[in-house]
């Protein structure tokens, strides 16, 4: 896949010259990143975790009856890898053969929901390396290969997607931040490193994820359903020492609408974790309910608070206490996050001043993000920003990352 | 006796266009007649035709001589004349805002619900917008400067009635009813007596110094409806200034209320973003 990203990419390039001949939408950026380590990590040799130049290459083609076809691909010269690399981040090809059906097949990035940052029913992979180094917010999310159906009917509206090939997230897997081993019970040692085991690319193994969806005046509700697979590796192996990704499905609801001045949003989800269901097997994620609340308000003008409150109840928690052996870290049975994200807008708009904030007060972990910033004309853009992490206990989600504190500077050149 | 009995009279003569002058004035500056008039300027600049589709050119520019550029294909459709409105914008320049797409339902009497669509990450995101003097794509231009502001929202007063590039205009000064509810103290309004557009407005900050003058530079008839096709804001106290061009106009295109949905933010119908 990465050779004929890395092939269609250079033929893409090469079309540059004709691109207005032929009618073709060609766009993309050069972009140098890089980030260091704000703390001595015992786990990392170097003190880089991105250092990175990064051509984009977006390109869009409109074809007979309301039909395009989209490609966008990343070239990639990585000094923290020590790799060059070719990513293709989507290609797809959308097609409506019908006024109330659109379908969309290829490499897409898929998101739904009402969270920000925070994710209930959106079960389509992320990368939160990128996250949490410091990348361009585009980078959170990776794309699935998938199809989608898109049905309007009439009143509502109807997603249809259907992966056949397992798409898993980005997690911190020891290149650039530390990880929690769960075979070990601590903080993985520098080269050390885990195997993780994707489900087989099996008919039966074909992710379905679904989202019903209408507007109720200025409010929006959505139903939500998806059978398929974790997409953290919230299972353990201890037979042949990896990680995989458990059978699951989710059923949920949101509905997100005006509040107080701001806008408000609901949103939960019943997680059926299929291969644990009594909760006795402490080596998979038990079944859980998850709860977020949205709030954004403008308090004056050009700044905007968000609040968001995520609360995740694990089911069969006497179980899972019982299961647990002597000695192991264990999880709780509620565990609440707490989100707040302010950002001010300044000088035209050309300025962004935001800080973003985790706090878990179940886990004690969390982490900050504060960053500035700003585009110096309409194609070059430089931003500056921190990422800072916080916990007790190195099984958390945050704690695991507590010396992986890291300063990072994007400078970006689109055409 | 005759002689005093002229003085009276000539005065009496003398003063009565001067008294005339301040009584019709007096009616003339009755809130109703100018509120009126504001309600049908605000239909000619934003409801003509059941729905519109234009090009927007802005250029952002500073008294140090930078310059930016937004591009965007604006679609509005009336949901009814004088009221609800629906918009979808489609972004085209700059790079880092390219096929975003904005909806925006409009309701003079309460807030918009608005959505942004991020396209690198296929999220649609419900805008917080309680405020609708903030700036439109960082332009001198706020939101309500593009959608309109209602009428009602404020106290209208007929100043005089004077000619302004040839043309007879009314100069209506406008006082928010709510002070909470504007970023201005008051505003001037140059209104063509004969259609209604729109030809210069100041805006006042709340200590009463003039901060944004509006300019109509440009107003043609396209499809019988008097168009402002370039427009000017500048803000007098930064130097700042934006000057807007409306191309490729279309009024009455039959669009329908499907048009402004969800399905349009994550992919636009081809006949809008064409």
């Amino acid at each position: 896949m990465k050779c004929f990203a890395a092939v269609a990419l250079s033929a893409a390039l090469s079309l540059y010259p004709c691109a207005s001949v032929l009618a073709l939408s060609l766009h993309g950026f050069v972009e140098g990143a890089g980030g260091f380590r704000l703390k001595d990590d015992p786990a990392h040799v170097r003190d880089a975790t991105m250092g990175e130049g990064r051509l984009q290459v977006e390109l869009s083609q409109v074809g007979p009856a309301d039909s395009r076809l989209f490609f966008k691909a990343d070239l990639i010269g990585d000094g923290v890898e020590e790799r060059g690399d070719a990513d293709l981040r989507e290609f797809y090809l959308d097609v409506s053969p019908a006024p109330v059906i659109d379908i969309r097949a290829g490499r897409q990035i898929l998101t739904w929901g009402t969270g920000d940052l925070i994710f209930i029913n959106d079960l389509f992979p992320k990368d939160f390396v990128s996250f949490f180094i410091g990348r361009s917010l585009e980078y959170l999310k990776v794309g699935s290969d998938a199809v989608k159906f898109s049905l309007y009917p009439g009143p509502f509206s109807l997603d249809l997607v259907a992966v056949p090939h397992f798409t898993p997230s980005e997690v911190p897997q020891g290149e650039r931040l530390s990880f929690f081993n769960p075979f070990t019970d601590r903080i993985a040692a520098p080269d050390e490193s885990l195997s993780m085991r994707k489900p087989a690319a099996t008919t039966a193994n074909t992710e379905l994820a679904l989202r019903l969806y209408r507007t109720f005046g200025s409010y929006e509700g959505a139903l939500y359903g998806f059978r398929g697979f974790f997409k953290e590796p919230v299972g353990m192996d201890p037979a042949d020492g990896t990680l995989f990704y458990p059978k699951l499905s989710v059923y949920g609801a949101s509905m997100r609408g005006p509040f107080l001045q701001g806008v408000a949003s609901i949103e939960s989800g019943y997680y059926d974790s299929r291969e644990d269901r009594p909760g006795t097997n402490p080596l998979i994620e038990n079944s859980s309910l998850r709860y977020l609340l949205g709030y954004e308000r403008e308090i004056w003008t050009d700044f905007t608070v968000r609040a968001q409150y995520y609360l995740e109840q694990m089911l069969e928690s006497g179980a899972y206490k019982a299961s647990l052996p002597p000695g192991a870290p264990e999880k709780k049975e509620v565990r609440h996050l707490l989100f707040l994200r302010l950002t001010q807008l300044l000088r035209y708009q050309t300025v962004e001043l935001s800080l973003v904030g985790f706090y878990g007060p179940s886990d004690e972990d969390g982490m900050v993000n504060p960053q500035v910033s700003c585009k110096i004309t309409d194609r070059l853009s430089i931003a500056l920003g921190a990422n800072v992490f916080f916990g007790k206990k190195d099984f958390t989600q945050f704690g695991q990352l507590e010396r992986d504190d890291n300063l990072y500077l994007r400078l970006r050149a689109s055409y | 006796m005759a002689k005093r009995c002229f003085v009276w009279l000539s005065a009496i003569v003398l003063l009565f266009p001067l008294i005339g002058g301040l009584f019709s004035r007096a009616l003339a500056g009755t809130p109703g007649e100018a509120g009126e008039i504001m309600r049908r300027s605000a239909l000619v600049q934003f409801y003509s035709g059941n729905d519109m589709r234009a090009k927007v050119t802005m250029r952002l520019l500073s008294k140090e001589g930078g310059e930016r550029v937004r591009e965007l294909i604006m679609t509005r459709r009336n949901v009814k004349a004088g009221g609800d409105q629906k918009y979808f914008l489609l972004f085209r320049q700059p790079a880092d805002v390219r096929d975003m797409t904005f909806l925006v339902w409009k309701y003079p009497q309460k807030d918009s619900d608005r959505w942004l669509y991020i396209p690198a990450i296929k999220l649609v995101k419900r805008i917080a917008a309680n405020d609708k003097r903030s700036s439109f794509v960082g332009s001198d231009f706020s939101y309500e400067d593009v959608s309109g502001r209602a009428a009602e929202e404020d106290n209208h007063t007929l100043l005089r009635e004077e000619k302004y590039g040839g043309k007879e205009v009314l100069v209506i000064k406008s006082v928010p009813k709510d002070g909470k509810n504007a970023d201005f103290g008051y505003k001037v309004s140059w209104i063509d007596k004969g259609n209604f557009v729109l030809w210069k407005e100041e805006y006042y900050d709340k200590r009463g110094a003039l901060f944004k003058v509006f300019t109509a530079d440009e107003v043609k008839p396209i499809q019988g409806f008097p168009t402002t096709v370039k427009r000017t804001m500048k803000n007098v106290q930064t130097g700042h200034w934006t000057e807007a061009a409306y191309g490729e106009v279309r009024y009455n295109l039959g669009l329908t209320d499907g048009v402004f949905s969800e399905r349009s933010l994550r992919n636009p119908p081809k006949e809008l973003a064409r």
